[in-house]
């Protein structure tokens, strides 16, 4: 047999066994669920013959909400429940086919992205949104905010020190020398808006990058730790490595929530203005069937609705759960302080110099 | 020096000339069929998906993952940034993980295959006990161990020196050449299991030493030795568990930090994550061409009818004390220390602190066990697994068989380079690999809708194994003669007759081997299982990892350690399965301890 001849076999033959390989699983196909080339109607997709709402989310409570939701409506949902991370990278490797109907995870840089790149479908809910809400919502509602933490908390042992920073400024002094930890952006999805939100405090959008470079610079020189994430930051914190940790709200009041104060360990929260808002967001794939697009926005619906914000406020109490609210009349979980003063950054502007900041961070601070 | 094993007289011999051609063309026919779906099967998982994620770095277009129809940008951008030293660290890493781990897992293998050493079914045990611990938590157990208030800190150990250490290259080296020494025991063990006793009764009967005898011994398991370094460096140059840990905290840049840097921000930025991947495929290359210039020319078939195991030298009390303590230490550092990790933090309420208030409990394993959210997803991986270890072995041995032909097959030298690519390529790229082909929408509007399925993450998690198991089964598979297959094909046995008759007994204990190995590999995947699990059936891997990120550190170490013990459990299982049901005489090779 010729050498094209064998070529052209072989492909064949690649081709026929994924097609039975295809077959072999055709009934679990998320192709079928949400990137169907043949949208059903919202009756046929409800009654759970037609495309599935697949929902994206690294939330911590996402699992219980969306099984509220579905006792609520009817309405099946698959969920591929994940941390940020992986999750923004199945949706940019799926670029060109999206199978997401709708993605909800912590941060409006990436959906700034998606909505740059045409991705989302814009969508105005009918329920109003507080301050909050309203100063994080677009101008061309391509996605949705549906609670607030905010970025950064700073969690300190007050059973080792006495001293409470009052700005950012003041952890340059030499009180804190050594004693200060946060996040590197590059692991740590939260942290990177922490230090957008600085920059674009120091010196705004003109002149904030270069500000924000030189105040990590000189906390650096202060002796400043970087932790993986949170949860590492936190470890930093209880085992004694660092006094004061630069984390996101949630993991704050968790902390504060969940560990005992004993004598030699007792966290207690501050907040320096300002504080940068985190919103956690969802967005619908402007590409879905109309159906999932109609299963998306009542999905959106439900979250901001009474039961949708009780579901959410249940189903992670000393994590994600600890956020917020910018739906008017949900109160905070008891756990949380008042909201502290806070700043909103253009996430359209930010988000696209993620890659550059990291790479600083990398390579001067880490 | 390298000895040719004695051939048998080959069934060309015997039949008549006239005979002879249509002999030939029915074989050919019939080899063509299984090699042809081999060949298949061999695209679909590693030359598709990865040639497309590559594609991504020239031509960013063509998966919408940029403007550009061909650019060398991507190119430009890594290798003016960290990534020029992030590769000189990585193969400084993968070079002495390699070889240090190779070292040592002979050393395993000899002491378990030709001494007398006590508890070897133990020390063979914990080899693959070694196996089940991801890099992660070997890292987390480090930590635990060394660091500022951690364990040795609150006995009062003085241990600022080994924590310069372990922050460092000396600790990233440490711990990828303990992921490394299994494999390298298990391509090692087999090798020496198969290689009998008489080459070096030949070499002492004609005057050689004791060192005379070990060179001998050494070349001829030469293929085994390369084939544990090449996977030892290239599962070093592409891990990110450590990278990520030790490596970051150390400001020791390694190669698979830039790929993940890469990706982790968004806009995600494939094209700069697959330039990444065109270097760690070089630096595989590399350990292939090494490879390849060692082994040139040689032939390592020692394996055939006449093989017999070989006797276990007897140890001296000294040496029995020595060997011993060499092996406790070795277990202690690979197995121990990750145990610690783990136990300090999986019985620790929060985030695994030992110090203030935090009393040891048993509340993380309660509240898993009586968890139907973890329940389900271990069984899911635990039969995926059995699935994907079952499929990989058979593979397996096909892959060895066709690396281990002689005289250079351009297909064999292809499948090597492919699968040590595979291997030297970060699993979360790979697994991108897969949604761009099996995502594409050409292939979806062919019928084929594979993505978010659980054959496609099957796929995913043999393209993830294969490698790694056709190179610990090539030391073997090297080793067989071919006679042996001919001869029971002259007698009148079919091909698959002859090969289950002849070859089955000489290999089904290093077949195992691999089974045990890639289930155990496989349980606890995770990159591959992120990306490409069907929605609403999280693998167990991910509901760990989305417990660690939850600050849950308790509860996520508590799972890891359950999931664990289950493959333990299955590990013991089927070698128990094996003692019992198997022929005596497929115990005899090497006999004794796995």
């Amino acid at each position: 047999m010729s050498v094209p001849s064998r070529l052209a076999l072989c492909t064949a033959s690649a081709a026929a066994l994924i097609a039975v390989l295809s077959a072999c699983s055709a009934s679990a196909t998320a192709a079928s669920a949400s990137g169907g080339a043949t949208p059903a109607s919202s009756g046929a997709a409800s009654a759970g013959t037609g495309p599935a709402l697949v929902v994206y989310s690294a939330q911590g409570y996402d699992d219980p909400v969306t099984k509220a939701f579905t006792a609520a409506t009817g309405i099946p949902v698959k969920l591929v429940d994940d941390s940020t991370g992986p999750l923004l990278t199945k949706v940019a490797a799926e670029k060109n086919n999206p199978q997401w109907g709708l993605l909800w995870v912590d941060g409006d840089t990436a959906f700034a992205a998606l909505d740059k790149q045409g991705q989302l479908l814009p969508y105005t809910p009918a329920t109003t949104l507080n301050a909050a809400g309203v100063a994080l919502t677009p101008s061309d509602h391509a996605y949705v905010p549906v609670s607030t933490t905010v970025m950064a908390a700073l969690v300190y042992n007050s059973a080792k020190t006495s001293n409470v920073p009052t700005s950012y400024q003041d952890l340059l002094s030499s009180t804190y020398a050594g004693q200060v930890g946060m996040n590197d952006p590059a692991q740590s999805g939260p942290t990177y808006p922490f230090i957008a939100g600085l920059m674009n405090q120091l010196g705004g959008q003109s002149g904030g990058v270069a500000a924000g470079e030189d105040y990590l610079t000189k906390l650096k020189s202060n002796g400043l730790h970087v932790f993986p994430t949170n949860g590492d930051t936190l470890h930093a914190l209880e085992t004694g490595q660092i006094t004061y940790a630069l984390i996101q709200s949630s993991a704050a009041a968790g902390e504060i929530a969940k560990v005992p104060a004993t004598a030699t360990f007792a966290p207690k929260v501050a907040y320096l203005p300002k504080a940068t808002l985190l919103p956690g967001v969802i967005g619908i794939d402007k590409g879905a069937p109309a159906a999932v697009q109609d299963e998306a926005k009542k999905f959106v619906d439900f979250v901001l609705s009474p039961a949708g914000q009780a579901a959410m406020q249940a189903g992670d109490p000393h994590g994600d759960s600890l956020y917020w609210p910018v739906v008017p009349g949900v109160n905070a979980l008891p756990d949380l302080p008042a909201m502290p003063a806070y700043q909103k950054i253009d996430p359209y502007f930010w988000g696209p110099l993620e890659n550059q900041v990291n790479t600083f961070f990398d390579s001067t601070i880490k | 020096m390298v000895t040719v094993a004695p051939r048998l007289r080959t069934g060309t011999d015997v039949l008549g000339t006239s005979r002879l051609g249509a002999a030939r063309l029915a074989l050919s026919r019939a080899r063509g069929g299984p090699w042809l779906i081999f060949w298949i099967v061999i695209v679909a998982i590693l030359v598709l998906p990865i040639l497309l994620f590559l594609l991504v770095a020239v031509s960013p277009r063509v998966l919408g993952q940029g403007d550009a129809w061909f650019t060398l940008g991507a190119f430009r951008q890594v290798l003016t940034g960290t990534l020029a030293r992030g590769v000189v660290d990585s193969l400084g890493v993968g070079v002495t993980a390699g070889v240090v781990a190779t070292g040592l897992g002979a050393a395993v293998a000899w002491a378990v295959v030709r001494t007398d050493v006590v508890g070897r079914r133990w020390w063979a045990g914990s080899m693959f006990a070694l196996l089940l611990a991801p890099s992660y938590l070997v890292a987390l157990g480090w930590e635990r161990l060394l660091e500022p208030a951690g364990i040795l800190d609150l006995l009062g150990v003085p241990d600022a020196a080994p924590r310069a250490l372990l922050y460092g290259p000396v600790g990233v080296v440490v711990v990828l050449t303990m992921k490394g020494v299994p494999f390298a025991y298990l391509a090692l063990s087999g090798a020496l299991r198969g290689l009998g006793e008489e080459f070096e009764v030949a070499a002492r009967v004609h005057g050689g030493g004791r060192a005379a005898a070990a060179r001998i011994v050494a070349a001829l398991v030469a293929p085994a030795c390369w084939s544990a370094f090449a996977i030892v460096f290239a599962e070093s140059v592409s891990d990110f568990g450590v990278a990520a840990t030790l490596a970051n905290d150390a400001h020791f840049p390694v190669a698979t930090f830039t790929l993940y840097q890469a990706i982790d921000s968004f806009p995600v930025q494939f094209p700069q994550a697959a330039a990444v991947g065109w270097v760690l495929m070089a630096m595989a290359g590399l350990a292939l061409v090494a490879q390849t210039r060692a082994l040139r020319g040689r032939s390592y078939r020692v394996l055939g009818g006449r093989s017999r195991p070989a006797r276990r030298h007897r140890l001296a009390r000294p040496a029995q004390g020595a060997v011993l303590a060499l092996l406790a230490v070795l277990v202690a550092v690979g197995l121990g220390v990750p145990t610690v990790g783990a136990v300090a933090a999986s019985l620790v309420n929060g985030l695994g602190s030992l110090v203030g208030d935090h009393r040891l409990t048993l509340d993380n394993y309660s509240r898993v066990l009586q968890s139907p959210a973890l329940r389900s997803p271990l069984v899911y991986s635990a039969e995926l697994a059995a699935i994907t270890a079952t499929v990989t072995a058979v593979l397996g041995v096909v892959a060895a068989r066709m690396l281990s032909t002689r005289g250079g097959r351009v297909s064999g030298k292809v499948l090597d380079l492919l699968l040590l690519t595979a291997v030297a390529l970060p699993g979360i790229v790979f697994a991108a690999g897969y949604i761009f082909t099996y995502n594409l929408p050409v292939v979806n509007h062919l019928g084929v809708h594979l993505y978010g399925t659980t054959t496609l993450l099957v796929l995913g998690y043999l393209a993830t194994a294969l490698p790694s198991t056709s190179r610990v089964l090539l030391g073997n598979v090297s080793q067989v003669q071919e006679s042996l297959r001919e001869a029971g094909r002259v007698h009148g046995s079919g091909m698959l007759a002859s090969w289950l008759r002849t070859v089955l007994p000489l290999l089904a204990r290093p077949i195992l081997a691999a089974w045990v190995l890639t289930f155990a590999g496989t349980l606890l995947e995770l990159p591959v299982s992120q990306l490409l699990y069907p929605p609403g059936h999280a693998p167990v891997s991910v509901g760990i990892t989305k417990a660690l990120a939850n600050y849950d550190f308790g509860g996520g170490t508590a799972m890891e350690v359950v999931a664990i013990l289950v493959a333990l459990v299955v590990v013991a299982l089927v070698w128990g399965l094996f003692r019992l049901l198997a022929p005596a005489g497929w115990h005899r090779i090497g006999g004794g301890a796995s």
